[in-house]
């Protein structure tokens, strides 16, 4: 196996990555306020953390160097095969961005269509992604589902959950 | 899912044509936000009163908590409303300093149509017994004796940061021209209270008596002074601060509010309905057992209130309290 | 100790059928409240209040404990089942409850978590009964700096809870601990990480979080495992024949039950911590001292008993200031304390006195609402298990918009589901390239608590940190802190040795 398919390989990357992440909030912290007559400053806290997380990545980045770039045992957990994260040649991992963007969808829709109608959406699009094809069961489920969460969130734990363009429907059940 | 939507739009539409008018208001259930969360002082007070409220509309009133951001969120989310009248809000005392703060985009109370002040809560000058008697100290006046005499070494518990009670500790010294310092409990009062109490980390709090209350009965913290118009009805024998001497008046308070741009006769209706229902026996008795001091102000009144407090009480007295 | 007096309470709650049947309908509430992520136990107290209004004192109590009591148990199902804590003190029992769960043993761990859950529940009930004042004295001497401490403590458990890479834990405790900090500062007020976006000044909300991080990750790496056809759909039907553990099971768990009841009833009579924290702090107490610490995590009973029993004990721990001293533990007490002074009793020292009968029969109605707990969850049991044998297909998809939904419910918030999301993205990143999610938890929960009374203790001083050393509670939990840190690495070693050694065995075969 090559090494940069290897776990250590991975951690490697990952190690880099964060100390850019670090970087760029430690540099962040600087624009925090300075309080007068404080002993410990609203940075103070924030800097010691990203201290603390600088040197452990630091070492997670030295032990992955020594085992990309040195040599690492047959039997080492970090030499088996890294997971897989291209979209492209999984269509496992092309499954799970589209979940993410269902996700973001929800959220930007959230208000707009309203709970019940985004969730059911949601609900039946993943139910046909992963390979259910009984469309009466996918409308049943993907509609009844939100419908009586919202219903119970509303009138038991008098919850208000945005109804968006079914708001009629709330209206409905006020008058019942 | 497509017949499902066919009857959703039919009746948006029969539902649509009944137009909200004023005359028949209110014709369905109102909603009143709550900008802190379930359980609270706030909280209770609200949905007592809308309980009142919606005896005297004839409409159920839901009672909507929308928390987060120190209040931020719910007050924004009453002055974002439809103004149709269907949606109102209770507005508290950090209203008024979130402008200083520069934590919300509705800068002021004038972003918000006033509908009636319900409720004030007196704070109190609390402070550790046996600190007190270590030090001679026995009421207001020979407390702010010893704090002129060392300043900036008093050190009084004003639950968490900005919040009414720590603003009340700058409103002290600017009344009685002493040096105290205040030291933040994120976690609120309870925890200013216990340190108070064991007289750890803090001498004093100036939080309100219904929070100290159990430690003032049991002799652990003693009130010197209440700086409130009178006297609290739990505690008969706690003197004001103005009795004292000390022209310390300084109390949260809870109101309710519209959003801007509500027909004048809904307002009227609404604002009607709020002072008969802070008249209901119910709401009265409910206020009492709690603790809580119902203290009504109509919206004009309300509204000359907060801009005294906006515009001159808050911005000296946190500039005191080393907030701004 | 007044005995007679006390069994005649006992008696008194115990025999009427009114109190019983509120217990009943409060635990039964509870029980659903707390398994939906995104409602809490405190909530659902709050909602119940006005409706508690015009019952004696007794009988709304009673009520409200049942919610309160069942709560605890209810968020340990939906942690079992679907990967997300139904509520925050919850997020420990997923460690074990869970991979249990994708064994097929979900009956057994509900079964365990509900007996652990009622005896922890018991426990805290007779601590609070015998010992409150004392437990309250030793309690309240919690200020600063015993409070940084505790933190501190807590915070050591993150090396017991990392798994194989210590590191990658302790990078995701450092995240974790960084991710708090957004926000508003709690001392000065200052703003950190906000970039001028208002959503950020409350910082992260915890419950958003933690639902992103377990149950959406969950999903998103489930459907992944589904499309690329890794996902082993249990054939197994776990036959559930009895709705408690058996002998051998209570055997081996009830060392955990025990320590775990006693962390958990004294961490909830400290004001201001409470349940999330104790669960953690019990779990990583008990693997410590486990003869077994490489099954920690892997999906036994004991790890379930562990937390489980704590966040009960809680329930008991949390009314022994708000009684003795009218100080609430935590929120639900805090709705509790608003209920006793609106029925005309101000909880605190003068209440032994005056209303000795009153105090005793809340002792009686906490352990009803525990007995009323367990029957609820004897009869949910075998209904709740039976979620698990939902197709995955169809499961998937419904925890999703479950949990968003729960990640709304909370603060009413839309910018709550994204962030929900956001977590959901990065627990699914971590799980894939190993890095431990717990740490990240323990983090958020310990890292303001952490902060505000390090400042505090900082500012009161006059800037002398030293000044701790005067403190002797909180230099004991700096010692055990250290020693559980040094204890958890040596064991760690210790784990990962005998795993190098059984790959070595298993080579060799």
């Amino acid at each position: 196996m090559k090494k940069t398919q290897t776990k250590a390989f991975s951690n490697l990357v990952c190690a880099i990555i964060l100390l850019i992440f670090e970087g760029w909030a430690y540099y962040e912290t600087y624009s925090f306020k300075v309080q007068k007559k404080a002993y410990v400053q609203p940075a103070t806290f924030p800097r010691v953390m990203l201290i603390g997380m600088i040197v452990f990545t630091l070492i997670l980045l030295i032990q992955s160097l020594i085992k990309v770039f040195g040599t690492m045992k047959e039997n080492d957990p970090d030499n088996s095969p890294a997971p897989p994260i291209n979209p492209f040649t999984n269509k496992g991992v092309l499954a799970a961005l589209f979940v993410v963007l269902l996700c973001c969808c929800f959220t930007f829709f959230f208000e707009k269509l309203g709970y019940v109608l985004i969730s059911a959406i949601i609900c039946a699009i993943i139910m046909w992604m992963v390979g259910k094809r009984d469309i009466l069961v996918i409308l049943l489920v993907s509609i009844l589902v939100p419908l009586v969460l919202w219903f119970v969130f509303y009138k038991l734990l008098t919850v208000n959950i945005p109804m968006g363009v079914l708001q009629p429907l709330r209206d409905l059940v006020d008058k019942i | 899912m497509k017949k499902f939507l066919v009857i959703a739009l039919a009746l948006s539409m029969i539902l649509g044509s009944t137009s909200v008018m004023a005359a028949d208001y209110p014709n369905k259930p109102l909603t009143a936000i709550c900008p802190w969360g379930a359980g609270g002082g706030t909280d209770s007070c609200v949905r007592a009163f809308c309980e009142a409220l919606s005896k005297e509309l004839g409409q159920t009133i839901t009672v909507d908590n929308r928390t987060g951001a120190g209040g931020v969120t719910g007050h924004e989310a009453i002055a974002d409303a439809d103004p149709d009248g269907y949606t109102f809000g209770s507005i508290t005392f950090e209203v008024v300093t979130y402008n200083l703060l520069e934590t919300s985009e509705y800068k002021s109370y004038e972003n918000y149509d006033p509908l009636c002040r319900l409720n004030a809560d007196a704070a109190g000058v609390t402070v550790n017994a046996a600190w007190a008697e270590s030090n001679g100290i026995t009421d207001l006046t020979s407390f702010i004796a010893y704090c002129q005499e060392h300043p900036g070494e008093v050190r009084m518990g004003g639950s968490s940061n900005a919040s009414v009670w720590h603003i009340a500790g700058g409103y002290l010294m600017n009344a009685a021209d002493i040096d105290i310092r205040m030291v933040t409990f994120a976690d609120g009062a309870a925890s200013a209270v216990q340190a108070a109490a064991q007289g750890v980390d803090v001498e004093g709090v100036t939080v309100s008596l219904a929070e100290a209350r159990s430690f003032i009965e049991s002799g652990d913290l003693v009130c010197l002074g209440v700086m409130g118009e009178e006297r609290v009805a739990a505690f008969p024998d706690v003197p004001t601060c103005v009795e004292q001497g000390v022209d310390a008046v300084y109390y949260t308070w809870r109101g309710f509010a519209l959003p801007l741009g509500v027909d004048d006769e809904i307002r009227q209706t609404l604002q009607d309905a709020c002072a008969v229902a802070v008249e209901d026996p119910d709401f009265i008795q409910y206020m009492e057992t709690a603790g809580l001091g119902i203290a009504y102000l109509n919206a004009e009144e309300f509204k000359e209130f907060l801009q005294q407090q906006e515009d001159v009480d808050v911005p000296a007295a946190m500039e005191a309290a080393d907030l701004l | 100790m007044d005995w007679s007096l006390l069994f005649q309470s006992y008696g008194a709650i115990f025999t009427s059928l009114q109190v019983i049947l509120m217990a009943l309908l409060g635990a039964t509430g509870g029980v659903l409240l707390g398994a939906v992520p995104g409602m809490t136990a405190t909530m659902g107290v709050a909602l119940l209040i006005p409706f508690s209004f015009g019952m004696d004192l007794i009988p709304s109590i009673a009520l409200l404990l049942g919610i309160y009591c069942g709560g605890m148990y209810g968020g340990s199902i939906s942690a079992i089942l679907i990967h997300a804590p139904g509520t925050p003190s919850a997020a420990a029992t997923l460690l074990d409850g869970y991979p249990m769960c994708q064994k097929g043993q979900a009956g057994k761990a509900l079964s365990v978590a509900l007996f652990s859950s009622f005896c922890g529940g018991v426990l805290g009930a007779l601590i609070m009964t015998f010992l409150s004042p004392m437990v309250a004295k030793v309690a309240m001497k919690f200020t600063s700096a015993e409070m940084l401490m505790l933190a501190v403590f807590g915070l050591s458990v993150i090396v017991s809870i990392s798994g194989k890479s210590i590191s990658k834990g302790l990078i995701a405790a450092f995240f974790g601990l960084l991710l708090a900090t957004v926000g508003q500062d709690p001392t000065y007020g200052a703003k950190r990480f906000v970039f001028s976006f208002r959503p950020l000044l409350s910082g992260f909300s915890f419950i958003p979080v933690l639902i992103g991080l377990f149950a959406v990750s969950e999903v998103i790496a489930g459907v992944e495992r589904i499309v690329a056809g890794d996902e082993k759909q249990e054939s197994s039907h776990e036959k559930l024949t009895r709705v408690l553990p058996d002998g051998k099971t209570i055997k081996t768990i009830w060392p955990n039950i025990l320590f775990g009841g006693i962390i958990g009833t004294f961490i909830g009579a400290i004001p201001g911590a409470g349940g999330d924290i104790a669960v953690f702090v019990s779990y990583g107490f008990n693997k410590s001292f486990s003869r077994h610490p490489e099954k920690w995590g892997t999906g036994i009973p004991n790890g379930v008993a562990a937390t489980e029993s704590a966040n009960n004990g809680c329930s008991g721990g949390a009314m022994i200031p708000l009684l003795s001293l009218g100080v609430p533990g935590d929120a639900v007490t805090a709705v509790l304390l608003g209920a006793f002074i609106m029925k005309g009793i101000q909880p605190g020292p003068m209440m032994y006195v005056n209303e000795l009968p009153t105090v005793y029969k809340v002792f009686a109605a906490l352990m009803l609402a525990n007995i009323a707990m367990l029957a609820v969850g004897c009869v949910g049991v075998r209904f709740f298990a039976k979620i698990v044998s939902v197709e995955k297909k169809m499961l998937y998809p419904i925890i999703l918009i479950v949990s968003l939904l729960g990640a709304f419910a909370i603060n009413k918030n839309v910018f709550d589901i994204g962030v929900c999301v956001l977590f959901g993205v990065v627990g699914y990143l971590m799980n894939k390239f190993e890095f431990p999610l717990s740490p990240i938890l323990l983090a958020l929960i310990l890292g303001p608590m952490c902060e505000q009374n390090l400042v505090r203790f900082v500012d009161v001083n006059n800037g002398n940190f030293l000044e701790i050393l005067h403190r002797p509670i909180a230099m004991g939990f700096f010692i055990v802190s250290v020693a559980t840190i040094i204890f958890s690495i040596y064991n760690q070693n210790k784990i990962n040795k005998r795993e190098a050694a059984a790959a070595q065995a298993e080579k060799a075969e």
